[in-house]
């Protein structure tokens, strides 16, 4: 590599190249940056966004579950789940990773305990909302007709809030894949490392900012016409309605 | 019928839910389990370097300066971290989830010691922020010729029409606007600076949003703005920085906090010569090139290190 060395004697500066014209014009899409990059930052990274969102709603999934069913049999202990649910909503994630990376570790778990936290306030309240809204003239007619308890959950309950499950499901991950930029606070991990990387330039560097939000966007929008098919197979009645 | 189908459907959406919970904390472990066994290395003759930087372009050019040298000799080197905060990259290292990071002087010991004096030369803050580290089991290498420092800067035309050099000499222009990031507004090393130590009331701050401060100079748009002194732009004669008396922006070398463990025995001094080496040619017009590469012909970090080590005969 060429290169030269200034006047002051110091170290030799080598030539780095000229860069296309749109990169240095700082072009909306430079299309040969893209398809540089899509193997060594672009494609990576969305491949680990997926992986952060998929574990985020997974795990969220089950534990916001497991705490609605807690929830809606036992009343009193709602309000404190909801709460609970609320203030682990509004740490900031780069607080959290402070408490955490004594014990977890620059890891992917460091993030995920963060992203599954966040996942919590919107499937909790969606799951309880769901089995709370069971009209109370189905749940008679089901005792009615010798339901057990068990049964009349399964059979009944669940099969009638799973509308408003899914839904929930749809707007945590959606709400996931946004936040889970915040990776990249801690890791260079998922797709907030290239936006941060060029929202943190002197002049954003529109190219990789629009290419790596872009990704972002349509995993975003992707995953949600994803989960309405979900929601559509799952639940054939409710199209009757 | 309609019962029928319900009962169907709900078994199916119940098995299907739990099954991808399933499968997804199956594979989260499985993730985890891996993690673990990438981070604890086998113990050769040389540590296992584990290096951190921030997230932002000249920490990722550093860090890969570092780190490329010291492969070149040998040492197994793992990247890990990109940290928002200097809090967060100090509580990472002081926990001993990594055991190297580059740093700015200043920031140490204003943001991680929280002196309540800014040290007035560059080597009182080098020897303020050693003290700093050293008492938390680490300790500082040899730091950089190039300082990366805030800046009052200007359009080079703007200062010869106002009849300015110093920023003390700010105080005859009636009133004038300032750009810098929004922290800049509540930081002593920024606006409160300008405010508090050279009395300059009438200043009107513009928090920069997606456009540099050159652009915005460009444009007529504000007075003056908070330029880095590693920025490419710093090196023309368009642009003028000025001369802070009271070193209001302080002393922002860069040197390499590492762990005191990495320091020890023959490899621990091969290590700390390595680094010493490099870091005495990073000069000013050096990082300016690097970050320009970066900035303007966007090379990624990893080419633009191996370019300038491999120009210094520091990869052999």
């Amino acid at each position: 590599m060429t290169g030269w060395r200034l006047a002051d004697g110091g170290p030799v500066i080598p030539n780095f190249g000229h860069g296309s014209e749109c990169l240095r014009d700082n072009g909306w899409l430079c299309t040969s940056w893209v398809r540089q990059h899509w193997g060594d930052i672009l494609q990576p990274a969305l491949v680990q966004h997926i992986e952060l969102t998929l574990i985020a709603v997974g795990i969220g999934f089950a534990i916001a579950f497991l705490l609605a069913l807690v929830g809606f049999r036992w009343r009193v202990f709602d309000p404190p789940l909801g709460a609970f649910t609320d203030i682990l909503y509004t740490i900031p994630s780069i607080a959290l990773y402070q408490l955490l990376v004594p014990v977890t570790g620059l890891t992917v778990t460091t993030i995920e305990i963060a992203l599954v936290s966040y996942t919590l306030f919107v499937l909790y309240r969606n799951i309880v909302a769901g089995l709370r809204a069971v009209p109370p003239e189905v749940l008679e007619s089901a005792r009615g007709m010798g339901l057990t308890r068990r049964q009349t959950f399964l059979r009944v309950e669940l099969p009638l809030a799973a509308p408003a499950i899914l839904a929930g499901l749809r707007v945590a991950t959606v709400a996931t894949i946004s936040i889970a930029t915040v990776a990249a606070f801690l890791i260079y991990y998922g797709l907030g490392g290239p936006i941060f990387d060029a929202l943190g330039q002197p002049d954003i560097f529109r190219t990789e900012l629009l290419a790596s939000g872009g990704l972002a966007i349509l995993l975003a929008l992707s995953a949600d016409a994803l989960l309405a098919l979900l929601q559509r197979a799952l639940t054939p009645w409710s199209r009757l309605r | 019928m309609v019962r029928k189908h319900t009962r169907r459907a709900a078994k199916a959406a119940f098995a299907v839910s739990f099954g991808v919970a399933l499968l997804i904390g199956l594979t989260a472990f499985n993730g985890v389990a891996q993690s673990g066994v990438a981070g604890a290395t086998k113990t050769v003759a040389k540590p296992t370097i584990v290096i951190g930087t921030k997230n932002f372009t000249e920490e990722f050019i550093l860090g890969q300066l570092y780190g490329q040298a010291l492969a070149a000799k040998g040492f197994h080197v793992v990247y890990k971290g990109s940290f928002g905060s200097s809090e967060l990259a100090n509580t990472a290292i002081r926990s001993g989830k990594m055991n190297f990071y580059p740093e700015y002087t200043g920031i140490i010991v204003l943001d991680l010691a929280k002196a309540k004096k800014f040290p007035q030369t560059a080597a009182a803050t080098y020897q303020a922020a050693k003290a700093y580290e050293q008492k938390h089991g680490l300790t500082l290498l040899k730091e950089t010729p190039f300082v990366d420092s805030d800046t009052f800067t200007m359009l080079t035309k703007t200062a010869h029409k106002l009849g300015v050099k110093t920023i003390a000499d700010m105080k005859k222009v009636k009133s004038f606007s300032y750009a810098g990031f929004p922290e800049c507004k509540t930081r002593i090393t920024c606006l409160l600076g300008l405010k508090n130590v050279y009395g300059l009331k009438q200043v009107k701050f513009v928090a920069l949003g997606s456009i540099s401060i050159y652009t915005l100079l460009d444009k007529g748009q504000v007075t003056g703005g908070d330029g880095f002194t590693t920025d490419p732009q710093q090196n023309s004669k368009k642009y003028t920085a000025l001369v802070d008396n009271k070193h209001i922006f302080g002393f922002q070398n860069v040197a390499p906090v590492v762990s005191q463990k990495l320091l020890k025995g023959s490899a621990g001094m091969q290590l700390e010569s390595i680094c010493n080496k490099v870091s005495s040619m990073l000069t000013i017009n050096a990082m300016r090139a690097m970050d320009k590469a970066a900035y303007v012909q966007k090379a990624t970090p990893k080419q633009i290190a191996h370019g300038f080590l491999a120009a210094n005969g520091l990869l052999k």
